[in-house]
């Protein structure tokens, strides 16, 4: 028996192990920003915060009219009512978010130049 | 399972439902209440709820649905009970002396039993309210137990899920590995004492019969912990040897004792 438990023990041991390799892994795609990261349970206001994209945009593309009717719906039942699959759904809103990205994309600033740039810069004025 | 429904009718119906499902799972039905803690403590984070307002309802639904258990198991199953230790039938499936030894020892380490049953081992805890009741084990201390455990079992995913926000599935996993882990250990850690109980209760018995070689009579009832067991005075008598020996008279009676014992 406490064979049994210590292998059962280190079994899960292992799965904590993977569980947290994981959610590492979550923690940066999400803090990145990634797409691939929406999840059928968010909320279109929720997408729109944590992808720093306007409301009214994701609500264009996906044609809505009033984002008052969608401020508390999920995903799964937001593809219900279009009576489309949740995951083309999730696809249609990944490709908003990257063609706003796109649309929206700043140039870097030149203040935003590795260090090393600068006294060539300096060098050319003079 | 439900998980995907149940977030949908979180975000469409809020405090109220968050209630209700908590209230459900306290009571014993099989719901996923520590990730949707977890998803509204994400939920909170982007403003959907008052983090504050969520740690209450959470709090005040855990409680109740543990304290109805509670008294589900204190009308009823000690009625069981006591059923059980009065009529033919309730002794053959458990006998008084079970019962009252399981009694006397859930009011001695009940309490540790209600905290873990709240925080860490959560899926045992609706059972434990049953037989916390059951067991008359006083209301006012489970209560105690159970506001402490339930503000460790229920506001930790709010809190976690508001800081992990988005990544707050993965969290979840990490919480079933953690219950694994902590139940395998408890397991682990209870066999590995009893275990080393057991021997060192050998190893003192085996002690014991070097003090005193002159055998049985000095042992005066732990003989039978030395059955089987090998020793440097020799092989331990054998338990039918033991009751034929005090049968015909016990220690000082010449001649008596078993062949083993002969040897010493």
């Amino acid at each position: 028996l406490l064979g049994l438990a210590l292998g059962l023990t280190l079994a899960a041991g292992v799965q904590l192990a993977l569980a947290i390799g994981q959610f590492q892994q979550a923690q940066r795609q999400a803090q990145a920003g990634d797409v691939r990261a929406i999840q059928p349970w968010m909320t279109i206001p929720y997408i729109a915060r944590t992808y720093r994209v306007p409301e009214s945009y994701l609500l264009q593309r996906l044609h809505i009219s009033s984002g008052q009717s969608v401020s508390h719906v999920t995903l799964t039942t937001l593809a219900a009512r279009q009576h489309i699959a949740t995951s083309a759904l999730i696809r249609e809103i990944q490709a908003a978010i990257l063609s706003y990205r796109q649309e929206h994309a700043t140039p870097t600033p030149q203040s935003a130049l590795p260090l090393y740039n600068a006294p060539l810069l300096g060098r050319a004025v003079v | 399972m439900y998980l995907p429904q149940l977030l949908s009718f979180l975000q469409a119906y809020g405090y109220p439902m968050l209630w209700l499902t908590t209230f459900i799972a306290a009571l014993g039905a099989p719901l996923p209440i520590t990730l949707l803690l977890l998803a509204a403590g994400a939920f909170s984070a982007a403003g959907d709820f008052n983090i504050v307002v969520l740690a209450v309802v959470a709090l005040s639904a855990s409680v109740t649905g543990d304290s109805v258990g509670y008294w589900i198991g204190r009308l009823w199953g000690s009625q069981l009970l006591e059923w059980m230790a009065e009529t033919r039938l309730g002794k053959q499936v458990m006998s008084p002396e079970t019962l009252a030894r399981s009694r006397e020892y859930f009011q001695r380490r009940g309490g540790i039993a209600i905290f873990l049953t709240r925080s860490l081992i959560s899926a045992l805890g609706s059972v434990t309210n049953v037989v916390a009741g059951s067991e008359l084990y006083p209301y006012r201390l489970f209560l105690l137990y159970d506001v402490l455990g339930e503000a460790l079992g229920a506001i930790l995913p709010l809190g976690l899920g508001y800081i992990a926000g988005a990544s707050w599935e993965a969290l979840g996993d990490i919480f079933s590995a953690v219950a694994f882990f902590a139940l395998g250990a408890v397991c682990v850690i209870y066999l590995g004492y009893r275990l080393l109980w057991r021997s060192a209760e050998g190893a003192r018995l085996i002690g014991a019969e070097r003090i005193a070689p002159g055998g049985l009579t000095s042992l005066d009832g732990e003989a039978e912990g030395l059955v089987g067991v090998e020793s440097e005075v020799g092989v331990a008598p054998r338990l039918d040897d033991v009751a034929r020996w005090r049968r015909s008279g016990g220690p000082g009676a010449p001649g008596d004792r078993p062949e083993q014992q002969r040897d010493i």
